[in-house]
């Protein structure tokens, strides 16, 4: 119950910053980026919609995706390699042509642990963006970002994890992960 | 008269509530729930977590040999009582020649590690004296390792195992097919360079003991080197054989599934490099599954006479494949995960015809506790069923006989639900911070042997249950009166 109640005043207190978008309160100085929470934009797949976000500050521009996909079976060992996060982070929705650029590394979210990599996207209309793809796991649930856009991708990967760290982020993956 | 009438419902209401209530709880001591299927044999298992059960005639005896996952995080390694030691789960050996009375040989362990990480998951056995170049004396069991080799041990002596060759440097290992009388074996493996978890590696086992790698097979997009995305992982093929010329694989668990109908000869003996072309070279369609559906086993059923078809002047028999999903989630925390029937006739346009699911209203079975869904089919092709009756295990819906004589109206003739016992294990979901937890049977697979006997295991520990059908699922299948 006071998770529910949590999650109640979370969302009220985001829906009274805006019409159905709101920007969040300042990020610390080195990541100040304010996120503008957009419509899901893809069609349903095997997993429920996440949340879409642009970003407005300093990495103006780029688009965030996050989802939990609950039912993933590397239960002990989460996720243990790159191929992992090729596999699983969400790119392949914002276009099947993409390659990694580099090996991953490891990041946390909260409690979560899992990795990040960089890619290369080769988009429809002939223009090559950077992308960042995350997945973290949480037992046998997957917690997954992707997020593409045309700054430097440590900035962006940078952004994007101070984001997802911000408490009311975290309170909704959680209660993404638990079904809610 | 009429003031009895609100008495009267309440009353039918209040015993169609407490009967639903009933029914949403297994209890320890409480009766199996059954419809034309009956216990006739039991054994605990060693209170392990079972997946594959294989079935072996061997001699004049009938032995089943059962896979295990790992071990759960409150019991990592369970004690053999025949050994006094704790061992990780393996593989279950057991003298089911009476079923009534199952005596268990040997437990011999496994990859260390618990759930989908450790243990021994598969199981397929084929007798020396069938493999081309087998030493005719013995009885060859292929299992996998944990997710870490495939090995091949000569049970002989079931009691008595001796490893014979190991297939190991995989990150990941499923349900693989071994065709037993020319020794070709469709491994489920992950080639580290791969970048899925799980594709084919075709090995040449006809000698066990001097495995010959034919080639590496999966999916354009799987293959090293390749990049953007990376199709679904493979969960399981099944072969037909030189005679059948085709291989049936399975990809997807519970999402995103996909059928893929194989050209065997052009598999095995087509270009091997590992290229996109080389790689759709033998495919000769895929029939992608919605994705709230995966694959988790692809049951050929080829050439069946369909009787409403009879009277046509063409399609009177149809090739038809059964795909079972897999259930992941507790307590229907996903789309419904079901059985499906597709006509491959017309092999570059199969077409999916009937489905089959358990009526969740029928057990309240969402609220029973674990996961509700498909999981797996019986894979024995024995004259006694095959083409005539499937078993399909339903998690904690146990086990359900299907009538598929005529598959594009597939029908449930009998079930039966195990009773739980102390060694059943709980099953949690996350709420408010916490988890809450529930005991069910938890039916994982199902296998049949050719006396018509029916083998069902459990995930949750519960063990291994030997069932016959009864009634008129009994003469469905055309057997005789027991």
């Amino acid at each position: 119950m006071r998770r529910g109640a949590a999650i109640a005043a979370v969302a009220i207190a985001l829906g009274a910053s805006g019409v159905g978008a709101y920007r969040l309160a300042p990020a610390p100085a080195a990541e100040s980026a304010g996120w503008r929470e957009i419509a899901w934009p893809f069609p349903r797949d095997g997993w429920p919609a996440g949340r879409a976000f642009r970003c407005d500050g300093v990495c103006a521009g780029t688009l965030l995706y996050v989802r939990a996909k609950r039912g993933f079976c590397n239960c002990d060992r989460g996720v243990a390699d790159d191929d992992e996060v090729d596999r699983v982070a969400d790119i392949d929705l914002i276009t099947p042509r993409f390659a990694a650029v580099a090996p991953g590394e490891e990041v946390g979210l909260g409690e979560m642990r899992g990795r990040a990599r960089r890619y290369d996207l080769d988009m429809a209309d002939g223009v090559r963006h950077a992308a960042i793809g995350i997945a973290v796991s949480r037992r046998c649930d997957l917690f997954v970002a992707a997020a593409q856009g045309r700054g430097e991708a440590g900035a962006v990967q940078r952004a994007v994890l101070a984001f997802l760290e911000r408490p009311e982020m975290k309170l909704w993956a959680t209660a993404a992960l638990d079904g809610q | 008269m009429f003031r009895c009438v609100p008495l009267v419902a309440g009353l039918v209401l209040f015993a169609c509530s407490t009967t639903a209530q009933a029914q949403q709880k297994q209890t320890i001591g409480a009766p199996p729930e059954a419809s034309n299927m009956k216990l006739v044999g039991t054994n605990d298992l060693q209170a392990r977590s079972a997946y594959q059960p294989t079935i072996h005639h061997q001699g004049d005896r009938w032995i089943a040999y059962i896979g295990h996952h790992g071990g759960t995080d409150d019991v990592p390694a369970p004690v053999n009582p025949m050994t006094g030691q704790a061992e990780p789960n393996g593989t279950s050996i057991v003298d089911v020649t009476d079923p009534a009375r199952p005596k268990y040989l040997r437990h011999l362990p496994g990859q260390e590690g618990k759930y989908e990480s450790g243990g021994a998951q598969m199981v397929r056995v084929c007798d020396g004296k069938s493999l081309p170049k087998g030493d005719p004396n013995a009885v060859y069991m292929l299992r996998t390792f944990g997710s870490e080799a495939h090995e091949i041990w000569n049970v002989a002596d079931p009691a008595n195992p001796v490893l014979v060759t190991r297939i190991g440097g995989l990150k990941d290992t499923h349900k693989s097919w071994w065709e037993c009388d020319t020794g070709i074996a469709f491994l489920v493996s992950g080639a580290p360079d791969w970048r899925t978890r799980r594709m084919t590696q075709v090995y040449d086992l006809s000698d066990p003991a001097h495995p010959q790698k034919i080639r590496d097979f999966g999916l354009p997009g799987q293959e090293p080197g390749s990049t953007g995305a990376v199709p679904t992982e493979l969960h399981g093929p099944i072969s037909t054989g030189p005679d059948g010329n085709r291989v049936f694989f399975g990809y997807g668990t519970n999402k995103g599934g996909i059928l893929q109908i194989v050209d065997r000869d052009k598999l095995l003996n087509g270009p091997k490099e590992a290229t996109p072309d080389n790689l759709r070279y033998p495919e000769i369609s895929r029939m992608p599954m919605s994705a709230f559906n995966g694959a988790h086993t692809t049951f050929p059923m080829l050439d069946m006479p369909v009787t409403e078809f009879a009277e046509d002047k063409d399609g009177k028999t149809r090739d038809i494949v059964m795909i079972v999903d897999e259930a992941i989630l507790n307590e229907c925390g996903e789309a419904r995960q079901m059985v499906w029937f597709a006509d491959v006739t017309t092999e570059t346009r199969p077409m999916m015809i009937s489905s089959y699911t358990v009526p969740e209203a029928g057990g309240q079975f969402c609220q029973r506790g674990g996961r509700f869904g498909s999981h797996s089919s019986n894979e024995s092709m024995a004259p006694v069923y095959y083409k005539k009756m499937a078993f399909i295990a339903f998690f904690n819906a146990g086990v359900r006989a299907l009538d598929i004589r005529d598959p594009y109206h597939p029908k449930e003739v009998g079930y039966f639900i195990p009773a739980i016992t102390p060694a059943t294990d709980k099953r949690c979901i996350p709420v408010e911070g916490g988890e809450r937890c529930k005991v069910a049977i938890q039916t994982n697979n199902v296998e049949t042997d050719d006396r018509g006997y029916i083998y069902i295991v459990d995930r949750a520990n519960t063990g291994l249950h030997i069932l016959e059908l009864t009634g008129p699922a009994r003469a469905a299948a055309g057997l005789p009166r027991n």
